[in-house]
């Protein structure tokens, strides 16, 4: 027999509710576990518990020599792994002095700029979907297609794609490859316009993001947060643009800024960072040299004696940094990563407090976690 | 402008041009691949299932030493070829670990014959299969005679 | 001497008049229409918001999935009910009950044809009670002693959330949505829902046009009734995980499923009687659309299908919706209901009123 009023009188005498959100919820972008104090709906505390997929790849980065940890970070940032890799390999580029061919140079450009667009557009799937529009998830399915096909075509994986090397680039673009990105990019614009039409100006939209997880940017510096979170708070911040990296001083495009600083405004950033990557990838291709896609370099690198190298590059998400010391070894002696993923997550309990259930989901969204860099 | 707003406001025009929007799609043609009666042609570059060809590789175990997770497993012995007469290498195994394999293509790229002796474009995908330890770690025999998976019928899905 | 009669002399008066009652026509309805409506209903969705999301839909079972309904239904059936431990068993099995008997009963008042042109003959309705709309208001709220009832008793933090969201959504709408109603009733000056009808026809106008405000409340209100999108926060997935059902499986889930499809097709279907006229065809007293009244088919077939048909559309729009729109949050669905929703309601009726008194 099951005891009369079970344990729901203890739900009603307390005022305070303690609520488990996660790790299994639709919208936690993963294995991300809340534990939410909340009074009625509202969020009076928020405390997020992570290493649900904690596989330790900062250790196995120290047992493998240089080359092979390559793989390793896809596995990280699962939605963006081109920008993983380019950090880990520039990291060690870095590290051994070597420079990479400006193809090669190009060619990373590229990745990086489709793979910021399939990311984003992944992060605008999940958002909308969390937000309750379900619409929009399957139409930027439609387009990530594409770019995963061109990831295909390219280097032979949709997800992981293992695309890089220290020194240059495993492979030269197949014929046509540079065609069917133009297709793409030329097309791509007008499928933004859609998911703009369908959120952009619609009221419920505005209403559920508008004011929501307002983000000061003083706080945003504090906490470490980089990427379309702090220039949606206004920070001109973009290291593409601070401390540019590959192909990124030849090309022209905007940062764009948000004002308030909330949902909406990140919303409206990430947008229009897309838009952005069109540009960039234009011109890029444009301007792709021909030439070598591998630097010379030897065939069993070892790292020098004593020798650290620290290089971060702007991935969808913000700052991913590669830190790398060496002692002689083919394989690095600490590797750490800084992820953006990690360091945004922190701001989630700030955003979250005195709001409700329904702004949590969308706060969630809005910080675009990946909680395999988030554990690593 | 203001008058304007309201009007638009009141006429709920933004929510219908996102009606608008999903109306339009209602006829348009689908994106959806049928699977089982439909399959995508992977690119040629698609990192699929292993090929192994013995005759061309060299014995190197450079393919096992680049795997990250090291799940090749490589054993040769030399013996004499008795019509040559030359001292050969001899593979006495060479074994994947499928299960764990996380498809990289580190070990094509380490492979130093000309063409490849074990490469993974086999545009092979469809992997799933109901028992791990038969299906998922294979031998060199296997590696060289990778049936491509046969067609789904009703039956097997049952 | 009608075929009518020939027909009462057929199979005897007795036998006539048992297959007229109203408990007979309530089988014939439920189990011949409603429950075979609802299935389907979800398979139309499915479809519908395959084709908006540029995918196709079940296709599976069946040619284009015309069968997938039966096989779904087949699995809720025999699927495990789980029960949780620390339910309350009594609550936790009549909650589901309390949500599908209500939006069932509804039907009996509502009429999908007309009354037969002779006495005796069939009605296209159960029956025609003379406060037919206070019985669909009334019985409406019952919904949401189910829904709160299943939040508290499957003792789960999400569920009870649900219910609590639910039990206040629905309080909230019922009301502009009885305002709204009110003000159709002021312009028919009957709550007979077959008086309703003929009103319009014999106004020669849908209420739709005097009533387009009375309609878009009660219509909105009637989405948020019914817990669907963009006002499905008592179920909201990414929020509650399921709400007020996350702790049901099988046949009791598929109750509580049927008790929100149920619903839709009852708010459509009084939206169609009360704003656009009922089983009429458009313009009913234009000649020159007469071709419209079918008269080809027999008598009441046609009022039948005009009242499917505007049926299909509502539930259309239903689908379309959730194929569209996010969702509301909490706090703004209350703002809505009580700060637009109901003072508009009652500007309608007050100007319902003048303009009734003035002509």
């Amino acid at each position: 027999m099951t005891e009369p009023g079970g344990g729901a009188h203890t739900l009603f005498d307390l005022k305070e509710m303690e609520l488990n959100f996660g790790p299994q919820h639709p919208s936690t972008h993963g294995v991300l576990r809340l534990k939410l104090k909340v009074d009625g709906e509202r969020i009076v505390d928020c405390y997020p518990i992570i290493g649900y997929l904690h596989r330790g790849t900062e250790k196995l980065f120290e047992l493998n020599p240089y080359f092979q940890n390559v793989p390793h970070t896809d596995r990280m940032d699962y939605v963006a792994a081109a920008t993983n890799n380019l950090a880990y390999v520039g990291a060690v580029e870095k590290l051994f002095g070597i420079q990479v061919p400006p193809r090669a140079s190009y060619i990373r450009t590229i990745l990086c700029e489709l793979q910021r667009i399939s990311s984003h557009l992944l992060w605008l799937a999940t958002h909308a979907i969390d937000i309750g529009a379900m619409t929009p998830f399957f139409y930027c399915f439609r387009e990530r297609e594409i770019i995963l096909d061109l990831f295909e075509e390219y280097c032979g994986a949709r997800l992981t794609l293992n695309c890089m090397r220290p020194g240059g680039q495993p492979f030269d673009l197949t014929v046509g490859w540079e065609q069917r990105c133009r297709d793409f990019v030329a097309d791509f614009p007008s499928k933004i316009a859609e998911y703009e039409g369908l959120l952009t100006d619609n009221r419920i939209w505005k209403k559920r993001t508008v004011g929501i997880g307002v983000l000061d940017p003083d706080v945003a510096l504090d906490y470490g947060i980089t990427g379309p979170l702090l220039r949606g708070s206004g920070v001109d911040w973009d290291l593409r643009k601070v401390h540019p990296y590959e192909a990124y001083g030849d090309v022209e495009f905007d940062v764009p800024l948000g004002r308030n600083g909330d949902t909406y405004d990140r919303y409206i950033i990430r947008m229009e960072e897309m838009r952005q990557s069109c540009r960039i990838l234009d011109q890029c291709l444009d301007k792709l040299p021909g030439g070598k896609i591998m630097a010379h370099k030897p065939r069993v690198m070892k790292g020098p004696k004593v020798g650290e190298a620290y290089y971060a590059i702007e991935a969808p998400k913000g700052e991913i940094g590669f830190y790398i010391v060496s002692d002689g070894k083919p394989g690095p002696y600490r590797c750490r990563v800084r992820p953006p993923s990690f360091m945004n997550l922190q701001i989630v309990p700030e955003m979250a407090k005195n709001h409700l259930l329904a702004d949590l989901v969308a706060i969630i969204g809005t910080t675009d976690i990946v909680l395999g860099e988030v554990d690593r | 402008m203001a008058i304007k707003r309201f009007l638009d406001k009141i006429m709920l025009l933004d929510l219908f041009s996102g009606l608008g929007i999903t109306a339009k799609y209602l006829f348009k043609k689908k994106v959806t691949v049928q699977y089982p009666e439909e399959r995508r042609e992977p690119s040629h570059r698609f990192r699929g299932m292993f090929r192994l060809d013995e005759e061309r590789c060299i014995k190197c175990t450079l393919c096992a030493r680049d795997c990250p997770i090291d799940i090749i497993y490589i054993d040769w012995h030399q013996e004499v070829n008795p019509t040559t007469e030359k001292k050969e290498k001899v593979l006495d195994r060479f074994d994947i670990d499928v299960q764990r394999c996380m498809f990289c293509g580190l070990c094509e790229e380490a492979c130093p014959t000309e063409p490849k002796s074990i490469w993974l474009t086999s545009k092979t995908y469809e992997l799933a299969t109901y028992d791990r330890w038969e299906n998922l770690y294979v031998d060199m025999d296997e590696l060289q005679d990778w049936k491509i998976r046969p067609d789904y019928t009703d039956k097997e899905i049952v | 001497m009608g075929p009518l009669q020939s027909v009462v002399d057929f199979v005897g008066p007795e036998l006539y008049y048992w297959a007229l009652s109203p408990a007979i026509k309530i089988a014939v309805l439920l189990f011949a229409g409603i429950l075979p409506l609802i299935t389907y209903l979800v398979l139309a969705e499915r479809k519908i918001l395959g084709f908006i999301q540029v995918r196709v839909g079940p296709n599976r079972v069946g040619p284009w999935g015309l069968l997938q309904p039966i096989a779904d239904v087949m699995k809720l059936l025999v699927k495990e009910d789980v029960i949780p431990n620390r339910a309350i068993r009594w609550a936790f099995i009549l909650a589901p009950c309390l949500v599908v008997g209500p939006a069932l009963v509804i039907f009996a008042v509502i009429p999908v044809g007309p009354p037969s042109a002779e006495p005796g003959g069939l009605d296209l309705f159960v029956t025609d009670v003379n406060v037919g709309l206070l019985f669909v208001v009334a019985m409406a709220t019952i919904a949401v002693y189910g829904l709160i009832l299943g939040g508290w008793s499957s003792n789960s933090k999400f569920s009870l959330l649900g219910g609590l969201r639910s039990a206040a959504q629905m309080i909230s709408y019922e009301v502009p949505q009885g305002l709204a109603i009110v003000a159709a009733l002021l312009l028919a000056g009957s709550m007979s829902m077959v008086d309703i009808v003929e009103a319009q026809k014999n106004s020669g106008l849908w209420f739709v046009f005097p009533q387009i405000v009375g309609f878009f409340i009660y219509f909105v209100a009637g989405v948020a009734e019914s817990n669907r999108n963009p006002f499905d926060l008592p179920e909201a997935e990414s929020e509650l995980v399921a709400g007020y059902h996350t702790e049901y499986s099988g046949m009791r889930f598929a109750l509580f499923f049927l008790g929100e499809y149920a619903n839709m097709i009852v708010i459509s279907a009084v939206a169609v009687t009360l704003f656009f006229g009922g089983w009429y065809r458009p313009f009913p007293n234009v000649e020159a659309l007469a071709f419209l009244d079918l008269s080809f088919l027999p008598a009441g077939l046609a009022g039948v299908i005009w009242f499917s048909l505007k049926v299909f559309v509502f539930l259309f729009t239903y689908i379309w919706f959730r194929g569209t729109f996010p969702r509301y949050r909490f706090d703004q669905l209350m703002d809505l209901g009580w700060k637009w929703m109901i003072p508009l309601s009652l500007l309608n009726i007050f100007f319902t009123a003048l303009i009734k008194l003035l002509l």
